[in-house]
This record gives structure tokens, C-alpha cells and sequence, in this order.
């Protein structure tokens, strides 16, 4: 009985897990087809930190403005105050689940960050390094 | 005739029970409730006004009530005078030698009269407005926004009308005090007057005075008791606004990157003109698929200010000229009045942000319903505090700086 329980219980643990690292694999698998690949961690983090200065306010941005470095912290938008939910998955179980809610963002994110979309690489090693944190 | 002695001066006098404790306690919680009401106009302390009215407009009934079945001098047969009596004895006060009325004088009972008629019509005129204006309160929704607001004008002159008659009671009260050598303020407050030997005392009704208290006192804790349990992340707010239309698609969509702008906040074709244009959103690409567009286009012009499904749609909308197609709520007028007396500096606390940070002050931004009370300028923004204290110094120096509209209850007329 109890057996059966833990059995239970890690299942409902493991489903969301697995569903988001499903999400995340995906997109990856995706961005490879585009002659993406390997994914590094480590580039994803540069990436995360790196500065961009904006064209037109010569202002910088980059994404920690809004999601801060500590990711397993709530952010706050940066042009409305508004607070963003944390984006580890370690921390916000919702995040990194949804293959088009992820696409949105990147799409709406680095235009407004990088001023230009971001390559199918960049995107691939953003989410190798969001999905361990 | 008992209550009336015509000899000005009395020589062998004792002192005598005149006003009992209901219209003593009558007297004074009226002169209170009518400061505090003046005191409150911001929409900030709504609710504490409205009390006021409540009690205000209770106290008169009962006061008409106990005009009929209270004792000797409270009763109004005690000071039903005509008007020829009262302009006999007003002639007299002009030759400084006014009969002197144990009880209330001609001229004094025409301005009890007047003030009790204002304080009923004023606290009638409040609840309508506000049903109209606010849809709050036992009249909520019998009047429109448009009749609402005309009634709450109403309201104001009235007010203005009844300090107007309260200056001339202060000054008939001076006046009669200093020609009989009385204080007649001191016996509004023991209940005693000087009367000649024999006059019979009014009985004091302790049972009733404390009946008074009892149910004032429960009616403000049951009224303010929201305070007392509020916590910094469940502010209470007196005031909650029905229900207004969602969308889980536009919630989801729109309230991601800042809150979810209510559709009553802006007009249709400021909504078809921003979903037409969601690729450059204030600088961002949406990047919306046709279908959600459609479905949150439909769900935005569905309930949008033309709706008037709140009093700030209403207002916001009346006050758009057709031909203009705002994209900002911050850029309407309506919104620009509301918040112009909003320093720089609370503006740019981190706790506010930026003006579309409506959540930050609004309680219900959530909701959309923008209450009038239900706003709080956050703890320690800026430098200005905005506690109840400055507020009111605000609305004083406000009141009696002429250039500006004095005694907007509800609106900033615009
Ligand atoms: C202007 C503010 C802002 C900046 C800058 C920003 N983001 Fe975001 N990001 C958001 C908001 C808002 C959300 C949606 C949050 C939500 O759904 O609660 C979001 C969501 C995301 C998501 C989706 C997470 C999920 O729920 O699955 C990813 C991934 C993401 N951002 C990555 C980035 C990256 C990479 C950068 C830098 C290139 C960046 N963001 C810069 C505001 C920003
Ligand atoms: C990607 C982020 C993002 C999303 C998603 C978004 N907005 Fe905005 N919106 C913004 C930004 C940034 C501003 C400008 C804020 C500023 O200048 O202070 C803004 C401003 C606005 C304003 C003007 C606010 C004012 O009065 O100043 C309205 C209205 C608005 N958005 C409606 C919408 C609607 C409706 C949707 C859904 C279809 C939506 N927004 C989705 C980012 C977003
Ligand atoms: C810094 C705090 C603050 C922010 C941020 C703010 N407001 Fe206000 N708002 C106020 C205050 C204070 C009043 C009351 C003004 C008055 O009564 O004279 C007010 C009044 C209003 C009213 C009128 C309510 C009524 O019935 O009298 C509306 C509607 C409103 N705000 C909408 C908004 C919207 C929409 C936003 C976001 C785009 C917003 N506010 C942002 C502080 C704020």
C-alpha cells in the first residue's frame, strides 16, 4: 500500500517535470533542424548577462532588467512595475512548459532587448541554461 | 406658561435641567459628523464621509422623532413660533433687549428648522448621488451617472447653503449669550440653564442617551471593522465595485507585461486601433496570432467605455473629443485631472514605477472597478506623506483658496 503511494506520488511529481523538459527538448530539437547545435549553458548565460545598448534612447538593456540575476526571485518590468513570476523552473513550476508561450516571448524579448530576433543558436542555449536553474 | 420667563434678569435663580441628554448628545455628534463630512471630500476618505452621513441623516430622524414624543423643552410644540414672532424678537435683539426663552428662542428655532431640513435633504441627496455616481449604498443604480451627478451638485450647494445657515446659528448664539449674560455653549453641555426658583427641570432620559451611543458606536465598528483586520498584503477597501466582465484570453494576453487595462478604460476605437497595430505595441511586437487578436478585439470593444460600465468609463469617455483615438488611458483627460496632483516624486518611487503602475495605488486595478476609497498612495512614496492628517490640511486650504473648485465629493468636475 504504502509502496503504492510513493509509486503515486512520483508520478505526480515526475509528469510536470517531464512535461516541461518536453517543452524544452523540443524546441531544441527544433532549433537544430534550423543547423542549430550543440547547446552550452554557459553561452546561454553570457548571453543572459550580456549588455545591449538600445538605437534609438541609447539606453542599455539586456535581460536581467526585467528578470533580474537571481532567477529563482520574482522580476519586475522594467517600463511598467509590473512583478514577473520567478523563471526558474526550480523556483516556478509553470515555467518552460509551453512550447509557444516560450516562442512568444523570445519573439517579444529580444526585439526589445537585442533589437533584433534572436538566432535559433542563442535561443537553444538560453533555455539549456534557464532549464537547470 | 412654564418654559418662557419674561424678566431678562434672574435675580433668585437656580439652576435648571433645560436640554436632556439625547439633545445634548444630539447637538454635538451633529456638530461633529458635519466637520468630519466637510473634512472628508476626498474621494480618499469616502467612506468615512459617507459615515458621517449616515449618522448625520439617523441623528435628524431621530431628533424629528423626539421632537414629538420627547419631553418639555425638546419637544417642537416647546418652539413652534411663526415667523412674525421670530421677527418680532430679531427687532428686539436690534433694540439689545431680546426677551430671554428658557428653551429656544424664535429666531434660534428657525434655524434649528432650517438646519434640520438641510441635514435631512443633504443626507437624501448623498445617498441618491452616490447610488447614481458610485453604484453604492441602499440606492445603488435607482439614478444614472448623469442624474447622479446633478444630484451630487445638488448635495454641494446644499452644504455650502447649510454652513451658511450654521454661521448665522453661531452668531444668533454669541449674540443672545452676550446681551443675557449667559453661556449658552456651557448649557448646550451641562444641560443647565439659570431659571427663577420653581421652574421645572426636563427629566434627563440617561437610557435613551445611552441607547444613542450604543448604536452609533456599534454602527462604526460594524463600518470601519475591515480596518481592523487588514493586513499590508490584503488592504482593506471599503468600498467593492460589482463584478465587471473577464476574459481568461485577455488576462492572459494583456496581463502580462503590465495589468490587464480594464476595456471600460478606454473607447472602442482606441481598442481597434491598438490591436490593429499590436506588432508595435508601444514598442513591442506583440506578436499575436489572428485568432487571439480577433478574440481579445471582440472581448475589448465588447465592454469598452462607451459601456459606461463604471463611473471612470463613463467619465473617461465623456471626455474624450470624438475625433481624438487615445492609445494611452494616461493620456485621456478624465485620467489626467484625477492625477495631476501626484508629485514627480511619487511617480518615480520604485514602489510606483511609472503611471501605469495603476495597481501600486488602486486596490481593484485588478478588477477595473477604480473605486473612489479604494486607493493608497503606497507607504513612504516620495517625500510627501499622504496621511488623513495632510489630507484634510489639503482640503482646508483648498476649501478656502477660491480659485480652485472647492467641494467636489465625488469628481473633480471636468
Ligand atoms: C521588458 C521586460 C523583459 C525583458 C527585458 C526580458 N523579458 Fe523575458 N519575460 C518578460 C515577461 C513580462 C514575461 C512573461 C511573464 C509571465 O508569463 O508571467 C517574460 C517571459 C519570458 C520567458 C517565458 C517563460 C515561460 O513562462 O515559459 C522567457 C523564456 C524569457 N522571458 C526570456 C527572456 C530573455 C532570454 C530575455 C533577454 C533576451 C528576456 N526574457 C528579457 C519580460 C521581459
Ligand atoms: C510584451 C509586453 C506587453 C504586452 C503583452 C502587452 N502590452 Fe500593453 N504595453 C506594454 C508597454 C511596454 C507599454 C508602455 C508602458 C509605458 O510606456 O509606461 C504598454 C502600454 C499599454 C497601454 C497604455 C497604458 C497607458 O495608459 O499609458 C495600453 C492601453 C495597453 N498597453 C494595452 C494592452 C493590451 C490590450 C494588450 C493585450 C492585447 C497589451 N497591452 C499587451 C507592453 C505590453
Ligand atoms: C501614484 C498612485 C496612482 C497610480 C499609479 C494611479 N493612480 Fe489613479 N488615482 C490615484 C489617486 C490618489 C486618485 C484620487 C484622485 C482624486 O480623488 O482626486 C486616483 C483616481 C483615479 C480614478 C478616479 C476614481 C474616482 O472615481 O474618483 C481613476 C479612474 C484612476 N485613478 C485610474 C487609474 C488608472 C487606470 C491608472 C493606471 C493607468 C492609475 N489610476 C494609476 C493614484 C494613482
Amino acid at each position: 500500500m504504502k509502496r503504492k503511494l510513493i509509486f503515486v506520488t512520483a508520478i505526480m511529481v515526475a509528469i510536470p517535470l517531464y512535461a516541461q523538459a518536453d517543452a524544452v527538448s523540443e524546441l531544441q530539437a527544433k532549433y537544430q533542424t534550423q543547423s542549430a547545435g550543440p547547446f552550452s549553458a554557459k553561452a546561454g548565460e553570457a548571453l543572459w548577462n550580456k549588455k545591449f545598448i538600445d538605437a534609438r534612447s541609447g539606453k542599455e538593456r539586456n535581460c536581467t532588467v526585467c528578470h533580474t540575476t537571481d532567477l529563482t526571485k520574482a522580476g519586475k518590468h522594467v517600463r511598467t512595475g509590473k512583478v514577473i513570476e520567478p523563471l526558474a523552473p526550480s523556483a516556478n513550476p509553470k515555467r518552460l512548459a509551453n512550447v509557444e508561450k516560450i516562442e512568444k516571448w523570445f519573439v517579444r524579448n529580444c526585439k526589445w532587448t537585442l533589437g533584433r530576433a534572436c538566432s535559433a543558436q542563442e535561443k537553444g542555449d538560453v533555455l539549456a541554461f534557464l532549464k537547470n536553474l | 406658561m412654564l418654559t418662557r420667563t419674561k424678566e431678562p434678569r434672574v435675580d433668585k435663580a437656580c439652576r435648571v435641567k433645560v436640554w436632556d441628554v439625547p439633545v445634548r448628545l444630539f447637538h454635538w455628534i451633529l456638530v461633529s459628523c458635519f466637520i468630519t463630512a466637510w473634512l472628508t471630500l476626498d474621494n480618499r476618505y469616502l467612506d468615512i464621509h459617507v459615515f458621517a452621513g449616515y449618522v448625520m441623516g439617523g441623528l435628524i430622524v431621530f431628533r424629528i422623532l423626539w421632537g414629538i414624543v420627547g419631553d418639555s423643552y425638546a419637544r417642537f410644540r416647546d418652539f413652534a413660533f411663526g415667523w412674525r414672532e421670530a421677527w418680532n424678537y430679531m427687532t428686539m435683539v436690534l433694540k439689545r433687549w431680546p426677551t430671554r426663552y428658557l428653551g429656544h428662542n424664535p429666531a434660534g428655532s428657525w434655524a434649528i428648522y432650517l438646519l434640520l431640513g438641510l441635514g435631512l435633504l443633504i443626507t437624501i441627496t448623498g445617498l441618491l448621488g452616490m447610488g447614481g455616481e458610485e453604484r453604492q449604498g441602499p440606492l445603488a443604480g435607482l439614478l444614472n451617472y448623469p442624474q447622479g451627478e446633478s444630484v451630487i451638485y445638488l448635495h454641494e450647494v446644499l452644504s455650502w447653503v447649510m454652513l451658511g445657515t450654521v454661521a448665522v446659528h453661531l452668531t444668533g448664539v454669541a449674540t443672545e449669550s452676550i446681551l443675557h449674560r449667559e453661556n449658552l455653549v456651557g448649557s448646550m453641555i451641562t444641560g443647565y440653564k439659570k431659571a427663577a426658583q420653581g421652574t421645572i427641570s426636563a427629566p434627563p432620559r440617561r437610557l435613551v442617551g445611552t441607547l444613542m451611543l450604543v448604536v452609533i458606536v456599534a454602527a462604526g465598528f460594524s463600518w470601519f471593522y475591515g480596518y481592523l483586520i487588514e493586513t499590508p498584503e490584503q488592504p482593506y477597501r471599503p468600498f467593492t465595485g460589482r463584478q465587471l466582465p473577464d476574459n481568461a484570453l485577455w488576462r492572459e494576453e494583456c496581463g502580462a507585461c503590465h495589468l490587464a487595462f480594464h476595456p471600460s478604460l478606454l473607447p472602442v476605437r482606441s481598442w481597434k486601433a491598438m490591436m490593429e497595430d499590436q506588432s508595435s505595441h508601444f514598442d513591442e511586437d506583440l506578436f499575436l496570432e489572428q485568432e487571439a487578436i480577433d478574440k481579445i478585439e471582440t472581448f475589448l470593444a465588447e465592454n469598452a467605455a462607451e459601456q459606461a460600465l463604471t463611473e471612470a468609463a463613463w467619465k473617461i469617455n465623456r471626455n474624450i473629443p470624438k475625433t481624438e483615438t487615445p492609445l494611452r488611458i494616461t493620456e485621456t483627460q478624465y485620467w489626467i485631472d484625477k492625477h495631476k496632483q501626484i508629485s514627480d516624486e511619487i511617480w518615480r518611487d520604485p514602489k510606483v514605477n511609472d503611471n501605469v503602475n495603476c495597481a501600486a495605488c488602486h486596490l481593484d486595478a485588478e478588477a477595473g472597478t477604480f473605486e473612489d476609497a479604494a486607493m493608497r498612495i503606497p507607504a513612504g512614496a516620495g517625500k510627501s506623506s499622504t496621511g488623513i492628517i495632510k489630507g484634510i490640511y489639503e482640503k482646508i486650504t483648498c476649501i478656502f483658496s477660491f480659485n480652485s473648485s472647492p467641494s467636489s465629493i465625488f469628481t473633480n468636475k471636468s
